[in-house]
Parts: structure tokens; sequence; C-alpha cells
């Protein structure tokens, strides 16, 4: 069993979150009316729908509250919260079932979350929502089915949606957009399908809107690459850009970070298949001078893949930190922190973005009981005191990490 | 200020600005000193403290620590596994393939990930060139920092190894620490010998070591980070056998290009003579301190730091020359100071 290896980070504590250690790729901050600071963790499978924790000390993280899911046939992986509203998503295994969309939550009181509205988004042919991103308290933009969308392939149910929030009991779309081909009634052709198991899938994964570009959407688009939209116009979303890298590259592409003052984006892929089946899946640095022609330039580098491929799950890129722009996060443009699953968390200086260098790595011994036999580190989210919050995909629930670099 | 597109609107002069001056690199103690004078106890002593865990020594032969072969664990026929997460790693070829492999292998996992590394150089090393491996990105300055250079001088034969031998002399003018073992097998009057002629050499801290028991951040933490209390004289030292040590401080933040500018010139007409320079420099273009380290011919990639460490935003150099005194290096920095404008 392999030990904690950790570089320039300092672990302050794990919380295996009494036995539902198992965190999705949704992970947010709120400032309780007490001072409490209060880290909101999506699970990544039922039966828990979300857990809150007390993270005021980072030392001494406290568990104060977590909801389980109505159905075991769904899944909760995405959440946000902005001031004392917690949105999230809500995925069924299978189109058709219920229920799939998002819900909103009162979280003024952090121990007791009541529900405000459920966005429905359930259809014959629709999981519902995967992701949502939610940061200006306005509108959440996600990756979600429709019932009055139907998909040519199964595999590309969802698309971007932007849902107005704005009277939080009251959800309302106000735009939409997917790729040209995938819908029925497109007129474009449908795109060309990845090969055997690589198929996954013609679909936003993440869905980023930043203050500093409020017309932008920046769109991990799975199979289809990365995609800038422009969200000038909500109801009428155009696409500035796509950059589609696979085939040779396996697909998924997963989120799009832009580091708006440096005009780069840093992309990761999301590593879907254990043993390295998969292999490279990768975070990439892309030249965004020229948003219309978005070029790569550079990869995060990580070690061998026979060095990690036999510890067990999967090994590869997925989440990124995404410079969440609301308070109580952090930011840089020159620091990415990026997770591996059994690779672990690992920080790089792109201060020579031709030349990522990695600053820092943490990848946990195994978690009692994994049934991986590793760790699976899923995502990564900084608060404004520059603590790390890290978790694991299955039984290792929280680590809290101090940045020593 | 920057060529890149990629700058940024606030682009810093030498990359991210770094809490300390290794930045994320790993941190290297060299312990330099004469066959004898008792380097391999004082790195095992410190092996056994809970702050020596996690250590990987480098020796040139595993003779030379040491350790008690039963107690090791063969990870590959260069690196062995002590406990507390240690490791010793021979110097098969030369050094510097020897840390890269090292490193690496640290990154696949194949040997604990270890946060510092100790050479224990052979007794009669010149620093010099060990200084100098870890200067450019090219060699090892882009993976690890020369952290602390610790010269170990026995009391019963120090002295006089160090009136007799020039490569005894420029560990102890080089060292950024000084350690003093053995004082208690030394005759009456030795370890005062031995003191004055250091403090003619250097203006390195000193501590005594007993049985290799020493303070661990003596060895292990960064000169610039805690400068001890002042050993360093304001005067230059006594110019023993040419050797020259003093403190250069300047008052007004200088251009990154005419400091630059000023090495260059140094370095040029007297780069062979100019032993060691280190320290913080205050840069116009720059908020915090750029921290910065010549050996002879080659600078290390300068460092620029978050902040200045304590109110005194001079400049302040450490030179350690052979025949260069103060004056012409004053008078140097205050010319293209004027110049630079």
């Amino acid at each position: 069993m392999a030990d904690t290896a950790i570089w320039n980070f300092r672990q302050l504590a794990q919380h295996t979150l009494d036995g539902f250690g198992g965190i999705g790729e949704g992970m947010s901050i709120q400032i309780a009316k007490d001072g409490r600071r209060i880290l909101w963790l999506a699970h990544e499978s039922a039966p828990k729908n979300f857990t809150a924790v007390d993270v005021s000390d980072p030392r001494n993280p406290k568990l104060v509250a977590r909801a389980d899911l109505p159905q075991m046939h769904m899944r909760s992986n995405s959440l946000e919260t902005v001031g004392d509203i917690l949105a999230v998503a809500y995925q069924t295994k299978d189109p058709g079932l219920q229920p799939a969309g998002f819900e909103l939550f009162d979280i003024s009181t952090p121990e007791n979350p009541k529900r405000i509205s459920f966005f429905d988004c359930s259809a014959p042919h629709s999981r519902g929502v995967h992701q949502l991103w939610f940061a200006d308290g306005e509108y959440i933009h996600m990756s979600s089915g429709a019932p009055d969308v139907t998909p040519r392939n199964p595999r590309d149910d969802q698309f971007y949606r932007i849902i107005d929030v704005k009277n939080p009991s009251k959800p309302v779309e106000i735009g939409r957009w997917w790729l040209p081909g995938t819908m029925e009634g497109d007129s474009a052709p449908a795109p060309a399908r990845h090969p055997g198991v690589s198929d996954t899938g013609f679909r936003p994964h993440n869905t980023n809107v930043y203050p500093e570009r409020p017309d932008r959407a920046y769109l991990g688009y799975i199979d289809g690459g990365m995609v800038i939209l422009d969200i000038a116009d909500k109801a009428h979303p155009k696409m500035v850009s796509r950059w589609d890298y696979h085939p040779p590259y396996y697909g998924f592409t997963h989120t799009v970070v832009p580091f708006f003052e440096r005009n780069l984006l840093v992309v990761s892929d999301e590593c879907t298949r254990a043993e390295g089946a998969d292999w490279p899946k990768l975070v990439w640095i892309v030249d965004g001078r020229s948003e219309e022609n978005p070029v790569p330039i550079a990869t995060c580098p990580l070690p061998p893949l026979e060095d990690f491929v036999r510890r067990g799950g999967r090994y590869g890129a997925h989440n990124l930190y995404e410079n969440v722009p609301k308070p109580n996060n952090w930011k840089s443009d020159h620091i990415v922190l990026a997770t591996f699953f059994n690779g672990g968390l690992r920080a790089y200086d792109i201060s020579n973005p031709y030349q990522p260098k990695e600053v820092a790595y943490f990848v946990p011994a195994p978690p009692e009981q994994a049934p991986t036999g590793a760790v699976q580190i899923n995502d990564v989210l900084v608060d404004e005191r520059g603590i790390v919050y890290t978790v694991d995909r299955h039984v290792g629930g929280l680590y809290t990490l101090e940045m020593d670099f | 200020m920057s060529l890149s597109p990629f700058a940024g609107a606030e682009a810093p002069l030498f990359g991210t600005r770094q809490r300390r001056a290794r930045g994320p690199r790993l941190p290297v103690i060299v312990v330099t000193g004469f066959l004898g004078a008792g380097k391999t106890t004082l790195i095992r002593a410190l092996l056994d403290r809970p702050e020596g865990a996690n250590t990987a020594v480098v020796v040139n032969e595993f003779g030379e620590i040491g350790i008690d072969q039963a107690l090791l664990r063969a990870s590959s026929d260069a690196t062995v596994l002590l406990g507390q997460g240690c490791l010793c790693c021979e110097v098969r070829s030369d050094l510097q393939e020897t840390l890269r492999a090292l490193f690496i292998e640290r990154g696949r996992g194949a040997v604990p990930s270890f946060v510092r590394v100790v050479v224990e150089t052979s007794g009669l090393a010149d620093p010099g060139p060990v200084l100098q491996t870890f200067a450019t990105d090219r060699a090892l300055g882009g993976e690890f920092h020369l952290q602390a250079l610790i010269a170990v001088v026995d009391a019963p034969n120090g002295a006089r190894n160090l009136a007799s031998m020039p490569e005894a002399r420029k560990q102890a003018a080089l060292a950024d620490r000084i350690v003093v073992t053995k004082s208690d097998l030394a005759e009456p009057g030795e370890t005062e010998v031995l003191l004055a002629a250091l403090r003619e050499l250097s203006a390195a801290p000193v501590r005594f070591a007993t049985n290799g028991e020493i303070a661990p951040d003596f060895l292990l933490d960064d000169p610039l980070e805690r400068p001890d209390p002042p050993a360093a004289a304001a005067e230059p030292h006594a110019h023993t056998h040419g050797l020259v040590t003093f403190p250069l401080i300047l008052d007004a933040p200088l251009p990154w290009r005419a400091f630059e500018q000023a090495m260059a010139v140094l370095v040029a007409l007297r780069g062979a003579d100019l032993l060691r320079v280190k320290g913080f420099v205050a840069i116009r273009e720059c908020r915090g301190p750029v921290v910065v380290h010549y050996v002879q011919h080659v600078g290390h990639r300068p460092v620029e730091l978050i902040d200045w460490p304590d109110a005194d935003h001079r400049s302040r150099l450490v030179f350690i020359t052979r025949g260069i005194g103060r004056e012409p290096i004053e008078q140097l920095f205050a010319a293209v100071g004027a110049l630079g404008g």
C-alpha cells in the first residue's frame, strides 16, 4: 500500500464524513450568518445528496448537515451556493426517470436546508442536470436535458441551458445552445461518433461564466472539445469557437478556465476509465489571444502512466480549481490546481505557459476500504485564506490542506 | 515590461513571486568538512530527530554515512531506504545525475517523497562546483535550491587544517553556517585559536555540536529567512590568504538592468575571484526583494519574494572574494546606480 506522497502542501485534516466519504464535483463555500464557514459538498452517488461541513477551523472540520437523495436511481454530483441559496443538480441513472432537474434550497440555517423550488428537466429522453454553474446569484448555467428537445443519439441528451433564478421560487429558462447536429430537427449533420467505447457523448460538462467576460460561456463539451459561446444575448447564444482535439485524443473535455489577464485558457479532460484505458487524459494550456482560434501550447506534466496505472481505479485529469468568482474563493492566474484520481491533487506554476512546472502534489494513501484500492481524488476548491479542500470520489471524504509554495 | 503576450497586466519580472527563496524547489543542504571533522555524525544525529524526517542523504560512499546496515533496505543498487521516510543515495557518477535520478524516482513514487536533500561532500571537496550545480535550470536549479552550505570543522585539528589546506579555508569561507565539533576533545586553547581563525575567514554564524547534536534549524533553515545574530561584522574580514568577506548595503533600489550590468562587469573582469555573492536586492521594478546568488561566473536564477522579511528594504549582499575588497565594488554599484537612472 502506497504511503501518502505530499510535496509543498501541508495536510491539516481528513474527514471521512462518517462513512459517506464519496464526493462528486460540487464544492462551495458559504459564510453563514453566524460567521461559520460552511463547505457544501455534493456526493458522487446515492444514497447521499449533499453534506455540509463547518471548515471555520480547517484543522478540525465538523459535519453540520447532510441530506439523503429521494431516490436511489439518481445522483446529485454538482452543487453551488450563492449567499444563502444552494442549487443542487439532479441527474437520474436512465432517461425518463424522476426527479431530474435542479433544486434550490434556503440554507440560511445550514443545519436545516429548506426547499425553495424544483426546476424539472425530466423527459423520456432526459437524465436531468449533470452539472451547474451558479456564481452571480441571478443565472444558473447548466448541462441538462429538457422535455422539448430530443437528442439524435441518447448519449447527447444534455445541452447548455441558462436559467434565470432571480426569483428563486420560479426559475425560468432564458436561453439554450447545443452543438449543431446533435438534436432532432437540426439542419446540420450529426457529428461523427467517437469509435466504440470512446463514444461518451456530445454534451457539455462544465459551463463556466465569469464577471470579467459576462458575455462569454466556456464549455467543456465532452466529445465535442472546448466550446466558447457568445452569450451577450442570453436568449440566443452563438458559438465563437470550438477546439476539438479528438480523435486522435480520446474525448471527454471537462472544464475550461480562462486566465483572462494572461490570454490563456486552462482545459481539463476527464479520465473515465480505469487502468489507463483512455490514457492520456490531460490538463491543457491553450493560447487564448484569438478566441476564434484557440491554440494548445502545452500540457501539465504528469508522472509516467506505468507508475500509477496499476494502483487501482483511474489515473488522469479531471477537475480544475476554477477561480470561482465569488467572495471567499481564491484567485490565481499563475497557479493551476488539478485533480487526477489516483494521481492525487497537483499544482502547476504556469508563469511560463509553454512550460508548466509542477510545484506541489498531494497523493493520499489509499483510504480505508477504497473500492479501487487507491485514492481517487475528484475535485478541488480553494478559499480566500489559501486553504485547499480536496475530496475522494469513493470513501476518503474531505482533505484540508495548506499550500506551502 | 515583458514581451510575453501571456504576461498579464502586472507581470512579475522573475515569474511567480515566491514566499521564500527556494520557491517550490527542493531544499539542498550541502555539508562540507575535512575527513574526521564529524560530518557523518552530524548528519546521522539529524536523521534521528523528528525534524530530520523525510531527508534524502547523498554520499560518495555508503560507508561514509556509517548507518547501521541492519536498518537498510535496498531500493536500487544506489539507494537505500532508512527509517522516518529517509533514504540514502550513493553518488555513482556525478552529483547532478544522482540528484536528477532521485527527483524522478520521487515523482514516480519509487522512493519516499523526501522533502529535503543533504549532500555530504568528500573531505577535500572544493564547494564551488557543488554550488554551481544548483545554479542554472539546465543543471538542477529548476528542481533544487541550495538552501545552506554548512562547514564542519573539528576543534582539535581545525586550526591546523585552515592554516595548511586551501580547501579547508575555502570550505569555511564559503559556508553559510559553521559547525565546530569535538571541542570536548580539544586541548586547552585550541578551540579559541580555531574560532579566531574562522572569524578571520568568515562572517558566518558558528555553533558547537556535541556528538553531532545541534539545533536542527541551524542546519536546515534558509539563512536568508532566518538570519542569525550578526556574527557578520560591518567591517571587511581580514584578508587571510587573500580571502575577503564583506557585506554590501545599497540604500536606494536599482533598476534590474543596472544591477545586472554591474554584476556582469564583475563577472567578466573578476569572475574567478568572485567566490560567492548572496543576498537580497531592492529592484525598482519589483515589490519584494530579489534573491540573488552568484558563484564565480555563474548566477543562480533570481527569485522575487512576495515581501521583505523585515522593515529594512535596502539591498543586502554578502561578498566572498579572492582579493577584491569592498571599495571598488561599492564604487561600481554607485556608478551604475547613477547612470542606470
